[in-house]
C-alpha cells in the first residue's frame, strides 16, 4: 500500500502541478501584502495618527453613518450592525484585531482566500488526478495489475490528502515569511477574541473569550485544511466520473465561484444552506461574523460539509470499482 | 537526489497533516465544549495603559475633536468635507502646526444620541486630548428630519427644546469636565424652511432655540456659540443642498469660514 502511495506521490510531483501551485501563492502574497502596507499608510495618513484606536473609532463612526442610511440593504445592514458590536467590543476591551505582523497577515489572508482562491489552487492539484489516466489510456496499466481496485482509488486519494496538506502548509510558510518582511514576524501572543455568536441582528457576546493569536492562526488553518479537503475529496469524486480533466475543472469552478455569489444573495433562500459551497466561509464562525443565512453555525456547517465529502467518496470507489474500463 | 527530495515532501506533508488535523481538532473543542468556560470578566484589558494623546500646549499637532450630527459629518457637500473640512483648509493657511482631527459626528444623531456617545472610552478619549472641540447638536432634536416643524405645535416644541437643553448641559458638563482648557465651538442651528410659508413662525423656533442653546454655552468657561442663523437667512436655497435640509458646499464654506475666523493662534504658531 505504501508503495502505490509512493507511486502516486511520485506522478503528482513529476506533473510538477504542486509546484505550480506554489509559485501562484508566492508571487500573490507579496501583492497582498504591499496591498495591505499601502492601506495601512493611507489611513495614518488621512488621520495624521498611528493610534490604532483612534482609527478604530473612525471605523465605528463610520459605520454607524452607513447604518444611518434609509437605502440600506437588510442582510447588509444585519452584517453592518454585527461588525460594529464587534469593533466596539474589541476597542471597549482596548484589544487590537488588526495589530500589524505576519501572523496577522496569515489570518487575515486565509480568512479572505478559504471561500476561493484556496479551493481552487486544491482542485487544480486534484481535478487530474483519475480522469488524466484515463485519458491517456495509463489507467489500463494500472488496472492489469494484481491489485484490488479499491486499493488503487485509496492510494490515489491518500496521496491527495497528502498534497492538500503540503498546499495549506506552503500557504502558511510563505504568507508568514513573505509578509513578515514588511511587518515584522513577531505578534504571536496577541490575544483576539472569538466565541463570538449571532442571533438575528444582535451579536452575543456570552460564550466570547481570549485566546493568543497562534492558537486562533492555528484554528483557521485546520479549517482552511478541512475545506481543502471537502473541495478535493468532490473534485475527486468528478475526476472518477468524467473522461475529461477540463469538463473537472469547468465543474468545479463554476460551484466555487456560484458559492462566492450565491454567499451574497442566498440570505431568503433557506434550503441554499445545504449546499456546500454556501459553507465554505468556516472561519467566519470564529472571527464572529454574520452568516449567510440564519441559523447557520459551525457545526452545521461541518456536518454538511462532512457529507458532501462522504458522499463523494462513495460515489467515486463505487463508480471506480464497478465501471468498464475499454 | 530527486528520491530524496520527494521523501522530504511525503514526510513534510504527512507532519503538516496532523498539524492541521490537531488544528481543526481544537476549533471543535474550544467553540463547542469550553465557550464560556472563561468568561471576558477574568480578562482585565489595561486601561491605565492606554496612552492619552498629549495635549500640552507647546504640542506641535492641533488635535481637533468633532461630535454631533450630518453638520459636521458633511452630509450634502459632494466633497464629503462639511464645514470641518473647509475649517481645516482655513486653519492649514493660518497655523505651522499640524493638524490632527477625529469626526466622530453620526447622521441623524439626536442630543440624547449624543449623549450616550461621549460616555463611550474613545470618545472620552478624544474629548481629554483635544485642543478645539467642535459640536453641531439639536437640529435633529427640533426638525426631525424636516417633519419637526410641520405641526408648529408650540407646546410640543417647547417641550422638546426643553428635554435637549438638558442634555444639553449635561453634555458641556461632561465635555467640560473632560478637557477643561479645550474651547468649545457649538455651530448653531439655522432655518432651511426660511422661504417657506410660516416662515416668521418657523425662524423664530430657531431663534428661540438658538438664543436657549447661547445661554446655556454662556454658563460654562470656553464655549463658544457660534451663529448661523444669518448666513443662510436670505439666501437659503443658494446654500442648501437638494434635500432642501443641509447646506450643499458653498454653505459649509461659510460655515466653515466663520468658525475658522473665532479660531486665534499665538504668535509663534503663526505661519
Amino acid at each position: 500500500m505504501t508503495k502505490l502511495v509512493h507511486n502516486e506521490l511520485l506522478k503528482l510531483f513529476r506533473k510538477k502541478r504542486l509546484f505550480v501551485i506554489i509559485l501562484i501563492v508566492a508571487a500573490l502574497v507579496p501583492l497582498f501584502t504591499y496591498a495591505q502596507y499601502q492601506q495601512a499608510k493611507t489611513t495614518q495618513e488621512k488621520l495624521g495618527n498611528a493610534d490604532w484606536r483612534t482609527k478604530l473609532q473612525q471605523e465605528i463612526v463610520d459605520t454607524q453613518n452607513r447604518l444611518s442610511s434609509s437605502r440600506l440593504q437588510d442582510d447588509w445592514r444585519k452584517y453592518l450592525k454585527i461588525r460594529l458590536a464587534q469593533q466596539q467590543y474589541y476597542l471597549d476591551h482596548d484589544i487590537n484585531p488588526q495589530a500589524p505582523g505576519a501572523p496577522t497577515f496569515m489570518r487575515v489572508f486565509v480568512e479572505n482566500s478559504i471561500t476561493l482562491l484556496l479551493p481552487l489552487l486544491v482542485m487544480v492539484a486534484a481535478a487530474d488526478l483519475v480522469s488524466s489516466e484515463a485519458s491517456g489510456g495509463t489507467i489500463k496499466l494500472l488496472l492489469t495489475r494484481p491489485v484490488k481496485r479499491w486499493k488503487i482509488l485509496l492510494s490515489k486519494y491518500i496521496a491527495l490528502l497528502l498534497s492538500v496538506s503540503f498546499i495549506v502548509t506552503a500557504v502558511a510558510f510563505l504568507s508568514y515569511t513573505i509578509s513578515g518582511v514588511v511587518f515584522g514576524y513577531g505578534g504571536w501572543d496577541m490575544p483576539l477574541l472569538t466565541g463570538f455568536s449571532t442571533k438575528g441582528e444582535e451579536l452575543l457576546t456570552d460564550n466570547v473569550h481570549l485566546i493568543p493569536q497562534w492558537q486562533y492562526v492555528l484554528m483557521e488553518f485546520g479549517l482552511v485544511w478541512f475545506v481543502c479537503l471537502v473541495v478535493g475529496t468532490l473534485t475527486f469524486m468528478l475526476s472518477v466520473l468524467l473522461r475529461s480533466t477540463a469538463a473537472v475543472m469547468g465543474i468545479m469552478l463554476a460551484a466555487l465561484i456560484a458559492g462566492a455569489i450565491l454567499s451574497n444573495m442566498v440570505s431568503s433562500w433557506e434550503s441554499a444552506k445545504y449546499l456546500f459551497m454556501v459553507n465554505l466561509a468556516l472561519t467566519d464562525y470564529i472571527s464572529g461574523m454574520a452568516t449567510p443565512i440564519e441559523g447557520m453555525t459551525l457545526g452545521f456547517s461541518l456536518s454538511v460539509l462532512l457529507a458532501w465529502a462522504a458522499g463523494g467518496l462513495i460515489i467515486a470507489f463505487a463508480v471506480f470499482t464497478k465501471r468498464d474500463v475499454y | 537526489m530527486k528520491k530524496k527530495g520527494l521523501s522530504l515532501i511525503t514526510a513534510l506533508s504527512i507532519l503538516s497533516a496532523f498539524l492541521w488535523l490537531a488544528g481543526l481538532a481544537w476549533v471543535i473543542q474550544d467553540q463547542f465544549f469550553s465557550a464560556g468556560s472563561q468568561s471576558m470578566d477574568t480578562v482585565k484589558p489595561d486601561r491605565d495603559q492606554t496612552p492619552s494623546i498629549p495635549s500640552d500646549g507647546k504640542s506641535k499637532k492641533l488635535h481637533i475633536a468633532a461630535l454631533g450630527d450630518s453638520l459636521t459629518r458633511g452630509t450634502g457637500d459632494p466633497d464629503g468635507k462639511g464645514y470641518i473640512g473647509y475649517l481645516k483648509q482655513e486653519l492649514a493657511k493660518k497655523t505651522k502646526k499640524e493638524i490632527e482631527l477625529s469626526n466622530s459626528a453620526i447622521k441623524g444623531q439626536t442630543s440624547k444620541q449624543l449623549l450616550d456617545q461621549v460616555s463611550q472610552q474613545q470618545i472620552k478619549r478624544q474629548i481629554k486630548g483635544a485642543d478645539i472641540i467642535l459640536l453641531t447638536i439639536g437640529g435633529n432634536d427640533l426638525f426631525r428630519g424636516g417633519q419637526g416643524l410641520q405641526q408648529l405645535n408650540s407646546q410640543a416644541i417647547n417641550q422638546t427644546e426643553e428635554a435637549y437643553l438638558n442634555n444639553l448641559k449635561e453634555l458641556y458638563n461632561e465635555i467640560r469636565s473632560l478637557n477643561k482648557t479645550g474651547t468649545i465651538y457649538h455651530v448653531g442651528l439655522y432655518n432651511p424652511f426660511s422661504d417657506m410659508e410660516d416662515s416668521k413662525k418657523t425662524s423664530s423656533i430657531v431663534r428661540k432655540w438658538n438664543y436657549d442653546s447661547a445661554n446655556a454655552a454662556a454658563a460654562f468657561p470656553n464655549i463658544i456659540y457660534v451663529p448661523t442663523f444669518d448666513l443662510f437667512e436670505l439666501h437659503v436655497n443658494e446654500y442648501l443642498f437638494s434635500d432642501h435640509f443641509h447646506p450643499n458646499k458653498e454653505g459649509y464654506q461659510l460655515i466653515g469660514e466663520r468658525t475658522a475666523s473665532l479660531i486665534h493662534f499665538s504668535e509663534e504658531e503663526k505661519k
